[in-house]
């Protein structure tokens, strides 16, 4: 059952209509702070502000396609401590509305007095790119307009390419687009705290409107194609990367800087193991290893990083392509860890930031499972 | 004449629980089981304690394969650490199998403290086999 | 740990000894643990798994608190506890003075074997020229006359067999540490206790004894032991199941019941048979899928908790039952098949051949427990068991002697672990008032330094003779040693475990300033106890020294690669000197405890259980709900053992009501409760009062609700009543006379509501209507049952009640019995299956065998606790075998109904035991865990809770205001489980570091 209400788009100005109504939120008195994306005076980017002043809406752009940083680490470092303590909108794209799902079972985020705006996401261009973006004239609106076409932007962020969750799984309230004609949005609200927001401000709310069922089909469908696209991209990535020699050329150009990690935002560590006591040693042990082997790549450790980190969150991955977008080398993170992830997750029947409730599958077994390792 | 090419000689690294196969382990020896000395024990507490970086750094580090031994499901002197322990192997697994690493490198075996023989079984076989597979690629590779 | 004075004498070590011996031990007593046979763990050690989990799991018996007083490995390998003297090998030949002061004189049997000489090298057995049948595996292989009974003997020290040694000589001759001295006198012991607790067990009857059978001289009858040892991974087959006739697997294979129990001479159910029958037709029928595996039986009497669902398990994995008794077996001479001849439930003849039968032989008393019985004083029953007069089942006809396990009666591992606790509580409270003897003081260890620099690690090599150093290269192994850093000497010694040896090494650890020491030597299990008091006396703490196995995981495996054993020997030797060098002082945390217990609900079994408490000096504060005590036991009037429930009730609620250490809160309930073991807070409310108490232990006695049958018009006809009801109009007089009266058993249990027997019904039923035919004897009576679980001593009744014409008829649960409401009498139709057609009976009074259903409250207090419950909303134990009454939180004990439906003598007895598992920590003085626990780096802690929800023990929690998870000590069992899911090391185990492992697997990967 699915409630929502229209959003009235004048003149086909989508980013105003949008703007119009996370104003209201303000004005309605139904949040008092917004973390939102503003355009950047330099024209260059579109970055995540906490604002309090409604007047600075006028710059939001929820759709420019870029994102500079997944909003779910923004939201760690503000709630770990404390949770807000005043009603505050996060208006997130959904794959960083996963990774605030799975923070919040690591108890990264606290959710209290957040609601959560989700969008349906037509995806993003690195932040490099976004100028070339700009400098062509275009506007968020044409690029929503011009519709949610993953498969034909090549320059889209790899990650965006092959996204499985386009729109949002849990959020208060998604701003709908999704299979719907150009220039028609839906607020749907998926929460009661969606609910009552949007009844404040004045919308009314249909249950299972036709509008609504329309963008439900279109996810359906999406569902099937993106299904298909990720099997050929998955097939592709085994190509090349499958197997240590190839694995080895794909890490060569990797410097060991963890700005991978330090992006990613289901690697939540305060400080990571890799630059932890645990791996501070003594010279004779460099040695020793290098004796072993005849030599050892320096700094050492590069591939048990790399995966020791894929088994750490792999299981949380929501593919948003930050790790890849950090790397100063281009190495095709997002590639590996969507490959590892996606599969990972198949194998516990487990889709990272679907439900809060649903446990970690670190933190959880079965007594009958995986009977196939351990017997004879 | 030639001389004769020198076998092979994995190197595995063996994490042993505490209460059943590090038993297992002195009951094989109590009975005199004959198994080749190519696995090198680590007793841990639990097979649940083995952290996968252990697994990976051994690989990593040389190691041709590694086991990890532990009691039967049901049968944790801790509750419920080997149903720990194979989920964590299950993951492991799964990323070398998605990487196309050779997971079957990877063994968790259920060994209890009265199967001495069983436990001189599996070091025979665990040794035979990685000898098959041959030496493991990424334990001599020095880049990764 | 809080020394008190007081010893006692246990007599057996198997499950039932070792389990009292644990619990004196860890309240402080002093044991001497005793048994006839060369070694510990009785019948239990034969076997590899038992039900339910088709598991092994002895571990579960290790005490939990100071763990690292006793050795922290397997049970089959060690058993070692500075408070438990072992004295295998001896008898008590005399037993005089009084409960509190008894005087026990032991023989001990000389093993003509020195035991600190010993290595178990086994070069003696080799050379041995007699070979006879191998008693452990039950005939299945042959032995020498100097031998160790198993692999995994306790001690690990060779024998000789003095009946068929023929003092050839040659042991004596090839023995390389002079261990074996032929004619070596026997010697005797005396000692003081204050209480002897007899567990000597049960032996199995004789199977040859039942001719028909053919056990004996048909090769594939073999005994249900055989079958465990046949099954047995380290048994004479490697666990392959092959017939003994031609070495081929069976096919089909019998399992026969009830062989020499339940009949004339032994009219008594041996209890624990139906049970492994079960289990061993699963492990077959998982193991051999093929095999078709029937069981004759005549009631499956799976009557503990859970298991009737473990009967519905069997049922599941294509076990065939059938309900027969076989009277006679004939062998196919040729093919060596069997024959079973035996009678079905109506009365046809069937036959059937088997590849193999397997006898469920009746447990019987051994002659050994006979000749106990004399000894001691003590009374027998008819059938030779230790008798057990009243409801005390662990009291024994001589004050001060207590029993336990199967020799007082056949029990199964629950049960004998149950009485052997109640044990230790009886005797824990004599000793409390004797103030006897002192157990052993400790030596004090001087602590050593942390800083790496400083560490000076001196190896100790042995040679074992030639069994280590025939195939470990010592030379090259010491060159080796000596480059490895901050090894300052290293050392090769003929053999380590000899007196004199240790002696001299003890002195030169302690003269060269070493402060870290390796011994290479053989498994920890052999002589940790040894090594360890030796380096104490030169300073050196448990933490500081490391036994390195050349033995058993070395020499003894590898005899035809010296080359890479050398190579494993010099790695193992630098991973254990890695260890060393990397590891400082291990403290073992301790924390304050608080000595008094909290009792909830004040029945039977609380009551008991607080009156225990109190006689071992605590203080108890015991609630009860109702407005008085005595809670379900107020309403028993009778009961099969012939004495007087209502009385006993009486007799505590007075004890309790008496007893100053006993604070009594009636019209109470627990409503909350929080903190943990040593330290507890609960919320006692009474009326509009909420009042706080401080605790160290809870018990939960809170009991359970009697079933409210909505079958058979119960309610709305007069003239259906339950068993209880049916107990006080007989107890009233108000019965009258009736002419029929119909019993229906398992009425709400065993059913999909409620998939658990009840246990007590069966009784109830045969005690009302003895009693009935007592009061009345014409009235005619019939017991519609399933299976009659007339468990143990109680088939006697059941017999004597048929003998006094109660009709018992079967009724199958497809068919229950229907019943029609006339005027004049209410008529009862069932098919009987051993019947034609259907019978129909015309009843005055319909009675219902109901059972118990848990509290709802239950939920509630399982939440406060966070412990888990059963499925039937029963209070989980942590173990069902070997740690019954305890739950997964520490300090968390239950009994009584609220653990799972039992009689008013077992009810006493689980209090019992539940009490002393409480008293085993509160009377410490502060509470002290173990040296290996889980710590917490502060600064690096994430404080995601992911090491939270993997610690099985609730040792972890976060603290949310400065975010970072803690560790309660004294809680953490020391698993690991926290450190292998914390992603970024925040989480670490004293002893074992992620940094440590990473160099041992370092170096044990070098060339």
């Amino acid at each position: 059952m699915t409630k929502s209400a229209t959003l009235e788009v004048k003149d086909g100005k989508i980013r105003q209509a949008i703007n119009g109504f996370l104003k209201d939120l303000f004005a309605k008195k139904v949040v008092k702070a917004m973390l939102v994306p503003l355009a950047h005076p330099a024209g260059t980017n579109v970055v995540q502000a906490l604002i309090s002043d409604p007047a600075n809406l006028d710059n939001a752009d929820v759709y420019a396609p870029v994102m500079p940083v997944n909003s779910a680490k923004i939201l760690q470092a503000m709630t770990r401590l404390t949770p807000t303590d005043r009603k505050t909108a996060v208006v997130l794209r959904p794959c960083e509305m996963r990774a605030v799902v799975e923070l919040i079972k690591l108890k990264q985020v606290q959710p209290d007095n957040l609601i959560f705006i989700g969008i349906d996401c037509p995806g993003a261009y690195s932040v490099k790119n976004y100028p070339k973006f700009v400098s062509e004239k275009k506007t968020s609106d044409d690029f929503v307009k011009a519709g949610f076409m993953w498969a034909d932007d090549a320059m889209l962020r790899a990650g965006c390419q092959i996204c499985e969750y386009p729109y949002p799984l849990t959020a208060d309230i998604s701003i709908g687009m999704l299979g719907l004609e150009p220039g028609k949005v839906i607020l749907q609200a998926d929460t009661a705290q969606g609910e009552a927001a949007l009844k404040t401000l004045g919308f009314s709310i249909d249950t299972d409107s036709d509008i609504a069922k329309k963008r439900q089909a279109a996810l359906t469908k999406l569902a099937a194609d993106v299904k298909e696209r990720r099997k050929k991209f998955f097939a592709k990535t085994k190509e090349e990367i499958g197997g240590i020699e190839k694995l080895t050329k794909v890490f060569a150009s990797c410097i060991k800087c963890q700005n991978c990690r330090q992006a990613c935002p289901v690697c939540y560590c305060r400080e990571c193991v890799f630059i932890s006591p645990t791996f501070e040693l003594e010279s004779d042990k460099y040695l020793r290893q290098a004796e072993k082997k005849g030599g050892i790549r320096m700094p050492a450790d590069t591939l048990l990083f790399h995966l020791t980190r894929m088994n750490h969150m792999g299981n949380s991955c929501v593919g948003c392509g930050a790790c890849e977008e950090a790397c100063p080398n281009d190495i095709p993170l997002l590639k590996l860890f969507q490959l590892i992830g996606s599969e990972a997750q198949e194998l516990f029947g487990y889709v990272p930031g679907r439900n809060v409730e649903e446990p970690l599958p670190a933190s959880a077994f079965r007594e009958k499972e995986f009977e196939w390792i351990g017997e004879k | 004449m030639a001389e004769k090419k020198e076998q092979f000689e994995p190197k595995i690294i063996g994490f042993l629980c505490n209460w059943c196969t590090a038993s297992a382990a002195d009951l094989a020896g109590t009975t005199r089981a004959q198994y080749p000395p190519n696995m090198h024990p680590i007793r841990v507490m639990c097979s649940g304690t083995v952290d996968p970086m252990y697994v990976l750094k051994a690989l990593l580090s040389g190691a041709d394969s590694v086991m990890i031994g532990g009691c039967h499901p049901g049968d944790c002197h801790y509750v419920s650490g080997n149903y720990k322990a194979r989920r964590k192997i299950a993951m492991l697994k799964q990323i070398f199998k998605s990487l196309g690493l050779d997971e079957n490198r990877i063994w968790l075996r259920w060994i209890s403290a009265s199967e001495g023989p069983e436990f001189a079984r599996f070091i025979r076989q665990i040794t035979e086999e990685t000898r098959k597979q041959g030496p493991s690629p990424m334990a001599s590779d020095w880049t990764v | 740990m809080q020394e008190k004075n007081g010893a006692v004498l246990v007599i057996g070590a198997g499950v039932g000894g070792i389990r009292s011996s644990l619990d004196l031990a860890e309240s402080g007593y002093k044991v001497y643990l005793t048994d006839r046979s060369p070694g510990i763990g009785g019948t239990l050690i034969q076997l590899e798994t038992w039900f339910p989990d088709n598991q092994c799991e002895l571990c579960k018996l290790l005490p939990v608190f100071s763990r690292d007083e006793c050795s922290q490995v397997c049970l089959r390998r060690d058993l070692m506890h500075p408070n438990i003297e072992l004295i295998p090998n001896s008898r008590v030949s005399k037993l005089s003075g009084k409960e509190g002061d008894f005087k026990a004189t032991l023989n001990i049997k000389s093993r003509w074997v020195i035991e600190e000489r010993c290595t178990a090298c086994d070069l003696c057995a080799q050379v041995c020229p007699v070979e006879i049948s191998d008693e452990f595996n039950r005939g299945l292989q042959k032995r020498k006359a100097i031998y160790v009974r198993n692999p995994q003997a306790i001690p690990n020290v060779y024998i000789i067999d003095q009946e068929h040694c023929t003092k050839c000589g040659k042991c004596v001759e090839i023995c390389p540490t002079k261990a074996v001295v032929l004619n070596k006198p026997d010697e005797t012991k005396e000692l003081s206790v204050g209480a002897v607790i007899l567990s000597a067990g049960a032996t199995e009857l004789p199977a040859n004894q039942m001719g028909q059978y053919g056990y004996g001289y048909y090769a594939n009858v073999i005994t249900n032991i055989q079958l465990e040892r046949l099954l047995a991974d380290a048994g004479p087959t490697h666990g392959e199941l092959l017939r003994p006739s031609d070495n081929k697997p069976p096919r089909k294979i019998a399992i026969l019941q009830c062989v020499g129990s339940r009949d004339m001479d032994r009219n008594y159910c041996s209890e624990v048979c139906c049970m492994y029958a079960l289990k061993e037709s699963m492990m077959l029928r998982e193991r051999y899928p093929d095999a078709q595996v029937t069981i004759f039986y005549m009631d499956i009497r799976a009557f503990g908790k859970d298991y009737y669902r473990y009967h519905l398990q069997a049922k599941e994995k294509g076990v065939n039952f059938a309900r027969s008794r076989v009277s006679r077996i004939r062998e196919n001479p040729k093919t060596k098949n069997l024959f079973l001849l035996a009678r079905d439930e109506a009365g046809k003849s069937i036959s059937a051949e088997y590849d193999m039968a397997v006898l469920s032989v009746a447990q019987c008393p051994s002659p050994n427990l006979t000749e106990l019985s004399k000894v001691m004083n003590i009374s027998t029953n008819k059938w030779g068991f230790i008798d057990t007069p009243g409801f005390y089942i662990t009291h024994t006809s001589r004050p001060g002697v207590f029993v336990s396990g199967s020799a007082s009666g056949p029990s199964d591992i629950s049960e004998t672990v149950i009485k052997s606790s109640a044990a230790a509580c009886e005797a824990a409270s004599i000793l409390a008032k004797s103030q006897k003897q002192a157990a052993e003081k400790k030596t004090v260890h001087k602590h050593q330094t942390g800083k790496e620099e400083d560490v000076k690690i001196a190896v100790y090599i042995c040679q074992c003779g030639k069994e280590i150093s025939s195939i470990v290269n010592i030379e090259k192994t010491k060159e080796f040693a000596k480059k490895l850093p901050n090894v300052t000497s290293v050392e090769d010694v003929g053999f380590l475990c000899l007196p004199e040896t240790l002696d001299n090494v003890k002195q030169a650890v302690a003269k060269s300033g070493a402060n870290r020491v390796i011994f290479a030597a053989c498994a920890p299990y052999r002589y940790q106890r040894l090594f360890s008091d030796a380096l104490a006396e030169a300073g050196i703490d448990a933490s500081q020294w490391q036994l390195v196995n050349f033995q058993e995981q070395l020499a003894w495996v590898h005899k035809d690669n010296p080359t890479l054993a050398t190579r494993k020997a010099q790695n193992l030797l630098a991973m254990a000197a890695e260890r060393l060098r990397t590891q400082g002082p291990l403290e073992v945390p301790t924390a304050e405890m608080t000595h008094n217990c909290l009792v909830v609900g004040g029945g039977i079994s609380g009551m008991t259980s607080a009156l225990s408490l109190a006689d071992q000096g605590l203080d108890v504060t015991l609630v009860e709900k109702a407005g008085e005590l005595g809670g379900h036991s107020r309403n028993l009037y009778y009961d099969l053992i012939p004495d007087n429930p209502q009385a006993l009730v009486k007799g505590i609620i007075d004890k309790v009501k008496s007893n100053p250490k006993i604070k009594v809160l009636l019209n109470s309930e627990l409503s909350g409760i929080s903190g943990h073991i040593g330290h507890f807070k609960s919320q006692i409310k009474s009326g509009d009062k909420v009042e706080q108490i401080q605790h160290g232990a809870v018990i939960i006695a809170t009991g359970a609700s009697d079933y409210q049958p909505t079958e058979y018009s119960y309610g709305k006809d007069a003239r259906v009543i339950t068993q209880h009801e049916l107990q006080k109009r007989l107890a009233e007089g108000k019965l009258g006379k009736p002419a029929t009266v119909v019993m229906i058993q398992c009425v709400g249990s065993r059913n999909n509501t409620h998939p658990y027997c009840n246990r007590t019904c069966c009784s109830e039923a045969i005690t009302n209507a003895r009693k009935i035919k007592e009061l009345s004897p014409e009235t005619q009576i019939f017991i519609l049952n399933r299976d009659i679980m007339a468990y143990g001593f109680k088939e006697q009744y059941y017999t004597q009640a048929r003998e006094a014409g109660v009709l018992f008829h079967r009724y199958e649960p497809e068919s229950e019995p229907k019943v029609t409401a006339g005027e004049k009498a209410l008529t009862v139709e069932w098919p009987d299956p051993a019947l034609p057609g259907s019978l129909e009976i015309d009843a005055d009074l319909l009675v219902l065998s109901t059972g118990y259903i848990a509290n709802e409250g239950n939920a509630t207090i399982a939440k406060m606790l966070a412990i888990p419950l059963t499925e039937d909303g029963f209070f989980k134990e942590i173990d069902t075998k070997f740690r019954p009454v305890d739950v997964i939180l520490d300090g968390v004990f239950i009994t009584g109904l609220a653990n799972a439906p039992r009689s008013l003598a077992e009810k006493i007895i689980e209090a019992q035991a539940a009490a002393q598992r409480a008293a085993n920590v509160l009377s410490r003085e502060q509470l002290t865990s173990g040296r290996i626990i889980s710590e917490v780096d502060k600064r690096r802690c994430s404080c995601c809770g992911l090491c939270v929800e993997a610690c099985p023990f609730d040792a972890r929690s976060l603290n949310e205001e400065e975010h970072y998870a803690v560790v309660e000590e004294t809680l953490c069992q020391g698993c690991g489980m926290c450190v292998s899911v914390c992603p970024n090391d925040a989480a670490k185990l004293r002893g074992q570091k992620e940094k440590q492992v990473f160099s041992m697997v370092e170096i044990g990967l070098s060339a």
